[in-house]
């Protein structure tokens, strides 16, 4: 399997237009590299990177997909198992930012309809070409129960608390559902509570990945 | 001059002139000015305009600029050329083949008739560099489309296409195989011949429109063609080979997914079953596999030898590919003992072991999956009844698919007219019109190695005078670099004499070949002197040759390569001889 021990195996996916840089947050997160020639993503790519939560181990298998309209025909497969969704749009192109709705929706048709999403703007760094002011998406976020984030995969600005935001999620809603499972009913509304202030929840069918190991 | 002056300057002062030298260098050999305001730059490259390569990203994943690219093109990445599995081929093999091939072309219609079989063993074999661009259009019908369609192109280019299709290909254009010197720089002619023919194609099936992955298929035509070729294969490629690959919903690469997975249990029913296991979708493996050809995979020896084949005899060729890199992947009980689950077992299957993708052995192992035409076929109708069953009817209804160059050429018969070659290179001489068709040729082949930017469509010249010539040095007339070498200790034939009378002419090849250094000729001239077995052994069929193609002043060649096609297309040849494989 692999030579670090893991508690949990969270698979997120990666969503979004093509273009907006959803392959350069991929290698930025798990690889610390950064390329403007990245390669179009054609099919699926992806990576891992583990990481720590309380005392649990966590091995994060992230997965970036071809962003193009035809393509979504095909990435149905893509979503299933995945606990989170980082639907990210580029904030220099209002375009990609209109599309979101759209790409919600295939994703709850798609995916399980408890997954965790997070809207990321990302290329933060071109400030001065901003189309997409912050304020009206995060407010576009929580109307949706979306995590919201700015983030820069060129200069790393906000990729690792972008990731962790969602991992840490995806690892409450883990617990809750652990808990439930083993009926510790009052951790689960201990676990329910601290997630309901970040995004709405609703037990049960959650379906997520989990392999303990000692 | 200027730099050797700034040598003692302090280093930033230094490299400053040296930066500023090298973009005037650059925009000479782009020779065009633009201006893209949208591109994003790190910040120490602010500075640099797209025209120069300096400072984009291939300079900051550390390719300076003498940077060394391999015999391919490639300046870095995974394809790269290794010299470890490199499998050369000699070049006396090499001219040999290009003589045969030289032939196939000049007698397309009847060689694809008659000795299919033979034009099929010779793509195995690899299509020599020299000529594999040229091949490549004929093989896909391009070339026949290209003639059908005189001015189609022109018409297309000239347009101005759809801006939400042009947008998506501009975003594309500096994603396609950064690694490669034709396509590093931003606005450099190898992005601009990929944006014309990218725009081209969706004006030219505007229902179609523009789909990711035709990206690196045109790319790799552009790389061995000019833009109107390229498009035209890419044409064939889209409609021909791949139907529906490209088109909205993606159906055919679903069903393509499919129709591999069925596969893998006739061919290796233990990898079927892991992958059966681990609900292992074939979407989410053979998709770049599929739609780019493999082109993005293999290292790049192996990707000609696969599109040599590819394109002689159709898709089956892709999916022995695919089964190929699924049984040596994930082939044995040891092998899938090792990948516990879904994750596991893509990660693997997207990591390739090179061994497994070296040219030698893939192309072995390709000819013996036992996966013909007709198996992929009857597939394809069982997984298109199960679609219907389980999803409907298809959206989109893509025409049937030809297997290979035969059967296009079956369902187009194209007119000799539209196989004659047309040279865009013509050499005036004063010797009769057979021999003039054999030597325009040449022509083409400068193509090979000269890239794409520099080769235009040039007025045809007169006389080419070899720049290189010493003054003292005996004028040495340019070579036809497709003939075989002459053996150097044989002297040169005035063709007006008779065979008996040999002249004490100077043997062509001297000892300090000036014709090595023309760029036109420069890669198809080998710098080792031939051995005496040119002579000897390799070329039992063509005794014309020994003759020796005849160079004087004004000539370039002989009548020896007609007599020698007239004789190969009749006699068994001597292929055996030839068993690089």
């Amino acid at each position: 399997m692999g030579d670090e021990s893991y508690n949990f195996v969270f698979k997120v996916v990666l969503i979004g237009e093509s273009g907006v840089g959803k392959s350069n947050l991929l290698s930025r997160f798990t690889k610390n590299e950064f390329n403007h020639d990245s390669r179009t993503t054609i099919g699926v790519e992806f990576s891992t990177r583990t990481v720590q939560l309380d005392t649990f181990t966590i091995k994060a298998q992230i997965w970036d997909t071809a962003g193009l309209e035809r393509y979504r025909a095909i990435t149905s497969a893509y979503y299933r198992g995945a606990v989170g969704a980082m639907l990210v749009y580029d904030i220099t192109k209002h375009l990609t930012y209109e599309s979101v709705e759209r790409w919600l929706k295939e994703l709850y048709d798609h995916a399980d309809p408890h997954i965790l999403v997070m809207l990321v703007g990302n290329k933060s760094d071109l400030e001065t070409l901003r189309t997409v002011p912050t304020l009206e998406a995060k407010e576009f976020a929580e109307k949706k129960g979306l995590l919201f984030m700015e983030t820069s995969a060129l200069d790393s600005t906000n990729v690792e608390a972008a990731f962790q935001e969602v991992l840490t999620g995806s690892y409450y809603v883990a617990l809750c559902f652990i808990s439930l499972y083993t009926k510790r009913w009052t951790t689960a509304c201990h676990v329910n509570l601290y997630y309901s202030s970040v995004c709405t929840f609703l037990p049960c069918t959650f379906y997520v990945m989990c392999v303990f190991m000692t | 001059m200027l730099l050797s002056e700034k040598a003692g300057t302090s280093t930033s002062h230094g490299k400053t002139n040296r930066c500023i030298i090298e973009r005037i260098m650059a925009k000479i050999e782009n020779g065009r000015q633009s201006a893209d305001s949208r591109s994003i730059r790190t910040i120490s490259s602010s500075h640099m305009d797209d025209e120069s390569s300096l400072g984009s990203d291939s300079e900051m994943n550390g390719f300076t600029n003498d940077r060394h690219t391999d015999k391919y093109g490639f300046i870095g990445g995974a394809q790269q050329y290794s010299e470890e599995s490199a499998q050369d081929v000699p070049p006396e093999v090499l001219r040999q083949r290009e003589v045969k091939w030289l032939d196939m072309l000049s007698n397309w219609d009847k060689w694809m008739v008659k000795r299919h079989k033979k034009v099929r063993l010779r793509c195995q074999k690899g299509i020599p560099p020299s000529l594999r661009g040229r091949a490549w259009l004929y093989l896909s019908g391009g070339k026949v489309k290209r003639e059908q369609n005189r001015g189609k192109f022109e018409e297309l280019d000239s347009q101005a296409g759809d801006p939400k299709e042009l947008d998506v290909i501009e975003k594309d254009l500096h994603r396609q195989f950064p690694f490669h010197e034709m396509f590093v720089s931003r606005g450099g002619h190898g992005q601009k011949d990929l944006f014309r023919v990218l725009k081209a194609y969706t004006l030219y099936r505007p229902e179609e429109g523009y789909c990711q992955a035709q990206a690196p298929i045109a790319a790799v035509l552009l790389m061995h063609m000019p833009a109107e070729d390229a498009f035209w294969g890419l044409v064939q490629i889209c409609e021909k080979y791949l139907p529906g690959y490209y088109s909205a919903g993606l159906e055919a690469i679903q069903l393509d997914g499919e129709i591999l997975y069925a596969l893998t249990r006739r061919v290796s029913p233990i990898t079927y079953r892991h992958l059966e296991k681990h609900k292992i979708e074939p979407i989410l493996y053979m998709t770049e596999w599929f739609m780019c050809a493999f082109s993005r995979t293999l290292p790049w020896a192996s990707v000609l030898r696969v599109w040599d084949m590819f394109l002689c005899d159709g898709v089956k060729i892709i999916f022995r590919v695919g089964l190929v890199l699924l049984k040596c992947m994930l082939g044995t009980r040891e092998k899938l003992n090792a990948c516990q689950g879904q994750y596991e077992t893509m990660e693997l299957l997207r990591a390739i072991e090179p061994r497994y993708m070296q040219e030698g052995f893939l192309v072995r192992e390709v000819l013996d999956v036992p996966i013909s035409e007709r198996d992929v076929e009857s597939e394809h109708h069982v997984q298109l009844k199960r679609w219907r069953k389980n999803r409907g009817e298809l959206h989109w209804k893509s025409p049937p698919r030809m297997h290979g160059a035969r059967a296009i050429m079956a369902s187009e018969p194209p007119s000799r007219q539209d196989l004659r070659q047309n040279p865009t290179i013509i050499v005036e001489s004063p010797l009769p019109a057979p021999q003039l068709q054999k030597r325009e040729k040449k022509g083409k082949e400068e193509k090979k190695s000269i890239k794409k930017g520099s080769m235009k469509k040039t007025p045809p010249v007169t006389e080419i005078p070899n720049p290189y010539n010493l003054p003292g040095d005996p004028k040495l007339p340019l070579r036809d670099p497709l003939l075989p070498l002459r053996d150097p200790l044989l002297p040169l034939r005035d063709p007006l004499l008779p065979l008996r009378d040999p002249l004490p002419q100077l043997p062509l090849r001297d000892p300090q070949p000036t014709l090595r250094d023309s760029p036109a000729q420069k890669p198809l001239v080998n710098d080792t002197p031939l051995p005496n077995t040119l002579k000897d052994s390799h070329l039992p069929q063509q005794p014309a040759l020994n003759d020796q193609p005849v160079f004087n002043d004004q000539s370039l060649l002989k009548e020896s390569p007609l007599q020698m096609s007239r004789q190969s297309l009749s006699s068994t040849e001597a292929d055996h001889q030839d068993t690089y494989l």
